[in-house]
């Protein structure tokens, strides 16, 4: 029978919380009951889980849980709350006799008094426990939390700028999020190899959960640049192969790749299986249905623009011609080889091709994990589902918001065992936009330049 | 690295050259051996879209004869070892992979194969 659970999230990212939830469950293969209706903005959620054991694995993998309690009820008042804790004595009940417990008295925007944590815990008086109450290491915790609007975008005043109280909830810990930790572990400014396009730690984390990233699992990255999606994968026990058009930002400077020594500071690099330079729309992959997951971070052009191979006139020059003979035939040292001429990648046109190109590579069930930058005011769903292709659907999409724009983690599930053919044939070029929908990250580059003023979409290609 | 699970996925993508462009010829390879985890599944997992003979050659060519030419039907753990060793474990630091079909060289240089196209190689 389910049993319900308190989750407690941590304080960011709430977009992504319940696609964090559904992602772990799906990994370790257990059902998770979401309430109805979900709000996933509020920091307190009350899910049902077959086993205790399953809100552990939670505790331990989802990024975004702060800690994890076994439900006894919750209230618009105290009063409330008590009716319902009373009611829920059978769950309760075994911890009376001589279990050695703590309280713990908390709020979400507000901070309680001393005394007050005190009241609160008195008010439970009729739950009757008699066993020893230990500060330190009790056998139980028994948690209780308030929470109280938020007033973040409301009119400031020289008063305590408190929200409202919402709703308090009570239950037993079984286990504190201990995923968390690992966010400091993989902090990009401890790391030893990284550029100026490194994801931060807390959102690589949550793109390797949303992955599935487990032990076994072959993981590609096709712009693979200092590897932030290779460490937090490769931990989770995923192996990793890694492409990307400019082989330099894989290799740094020195004997040894420097994603492969951020990935020896990790412990994984034996599960860096290769890095391999090529452009993904020129791609040498001999076959596809071969990854698990592809998870990326395309470069979307503000500090560093996508690239593709190719350049504007058709024929090479006999002087070209001449200097590529001469680097076939006489290699040049690795930093410096023969650089082929590249032109720009539009986003909207990048995003359709990684769709149509994880169709091909992905074995079946496998996810594209990837993020794409968009203009909030201009943003509607559309974009997203216009990009999608027969056999690939959509199963999360998450708001990281900066304001006027912001990014979006897309998870694309490969629903069909059907194969394709590869995408990019001879002439390379693959994306065709069969519909009339412009969205609103086309572009993105010159919009983000131009300070997203409406209107000026005008594109700057050859700029 | 290019590990011979990864030369195994690999193919040659110049223009035009569709036939007999798989596997890629290692040239003044330089070797270097270096332990992996073992995970029997994720062998088995892959043992689908491995070309038998053509890690067989590989091997062959590197001096490592440890495989069976014919793949058997049956994998027990010994062979699933051999595999991991052969698939994971031996490394290509430096040299070159030649196509086969067109002869196009990629170059190899600290472990990461250079396979970018030359502007009258794509279309």
């Amino acid at each position: 029978m389910p049993t319900k659970y308190l989750v407690v999230f941590a304080q960011s990212h709430s977009d992504f919380r319940i696609p964090e939830l559904k992602s772990v469950a799906e990994l370790y293969k257990f059902s998770l009951l979401l309430p109805e209706p979900c709000d996933p903005s509020r920091p307190f959620m009350v899910i049902e889980l077959d086993q205790e054991e399953h809100a552990r694995l939670l505790a331990k993998r989802c990024i975004l849980i702060k800690s994890i309690y076994e439900f006894y009820g919750q209230g618009a008042t105290y009063d409330e709350l008590h009716a319902v804790v009373q009611k829920n004595q059978a769950l309760w009940e075994q911890y009376k006799q001589d279990t050695s417990f703590r309280f713990s008295v908390a709020a979400y925007n507000h901070s309680i008094t001393k005394a007050r944590q005190r009241e609160v815990m008195e008010s439970f008086g009729y739950m009757e426990f008699l066993g020893k109450i230990d500060l330190k290491s009790p056998t139980i915790v028994l948690g209780c939390y308030e929470e109280y609007g938020d007033t973040r975008g409301k009119e400031f005043s020289n008063k305590v700028v408190d929200g409202q109280f919402r709703q308090v909830y009570f239950g037993r810990l079984i286990e504190e999020g201990s995923a968390r930790a690992l966010i400091s572990r993989f902090d990009v400014k401890k790391r030893v190899y990284f550029g100026n396009t490194s994801m931060e730690a807390e959102i690589s984390l949550l793109m390797a959960n949303q992955c599935l990233a487990r032990p076994g699992s072959l993981v590609y990255d096709p712009f693979m640049g200092t590897g932030s999606m290779a460490y937090p994968t490769s931990h989770f026990g995923s192996f990793v192969v890694g492409s990307d058009i400019d082989g330099r930002q894989m290799r740094g400077k020195g004997k040894k790749a420097g994603v492969l020594r951020a990935a020896t500071q990790y412990g994984t690099a034996h599960r860096v299986v290769d890095l391999l330079t090529f452009d993904v729309t020129r791609n040498p992959w001999r076959c596809g249905g071969l990854f698990d997951a592809i998870v990326t971070d395309p470069p979307y052009g503000v500090r560093a623009g996508a690239k593709r191979l190719g350049g504007r006139r058709r024929s090479p020059t006999a002087k070209q011609l001449a200097a590529y003979s001469e680097h076939q035939a006489a290699p040049r040292p690795a930093d410096q080889p023969y650089i082929p001429p590249t032109k720009p990648y539009e986003l909207s046109e990048l995003a359709r091709d990684l769709v149509v190109l994880a169709r091909y590579l992905l074995k079946p069930q496998g996810r594209l994990v990837f993020f794409l930058p968009t203009v909030n005011d201009e943003y509607e769903d559309v974009d997203i589902h216009t990009m999608l292709c027969e056999g690939m659907e959509l199963i999360a999409n998450s708001l990281q918001d900066f304001g006027s724009w912001g990014r979006r983690l897309v998870t694309i599930k490969k629903v069909t065992s059907d194969t394709y053919p590869a995408p990019f044939g001879d002439n390379g070029e693959q994306s065709q936009n069969t519909t009339e929908h412009e969205p609103a990250h086309k572009d993105f580059r010159e919009k983000y330049f131009q300070g997203f003023r409406k209107g000026t979409s005008t594109t700057l290609d050859d700029a | 690295m290019v590990r011979l699970i990864t030369h195994n996925l690999l193919s040659c993508h110049a223009k035009g050259c569709t036939t007999n462009n798989f596997p890629l010829q290692f040239k003044d390879a330089e070797i270097e051996h270096r332990d992996a985890e073992f995970n029997p599944e994720f062998i088995r997992g892959l043992l689908p879209k491995i070309e038998w003979k053509a890690l067989v050659d590989t091997a062959k060519g590197l001096g490592d004869t440890s495989l069976p030419d014919e793949q058997p039907e049956m994998m027990d753990d010994e062979l699933l070892k051999t595999l991991h060793h052969v698939l994971l474990e031996v490394h290509i630091e430096e040299g070159q992979m030649i196509c086969p079909n067109c002869n196009h060289v990629y170059p190899i240089s600290n472990g990461i194969p250079n396979m970018l196209l030359a502007e009258h190689e794509i279309a």
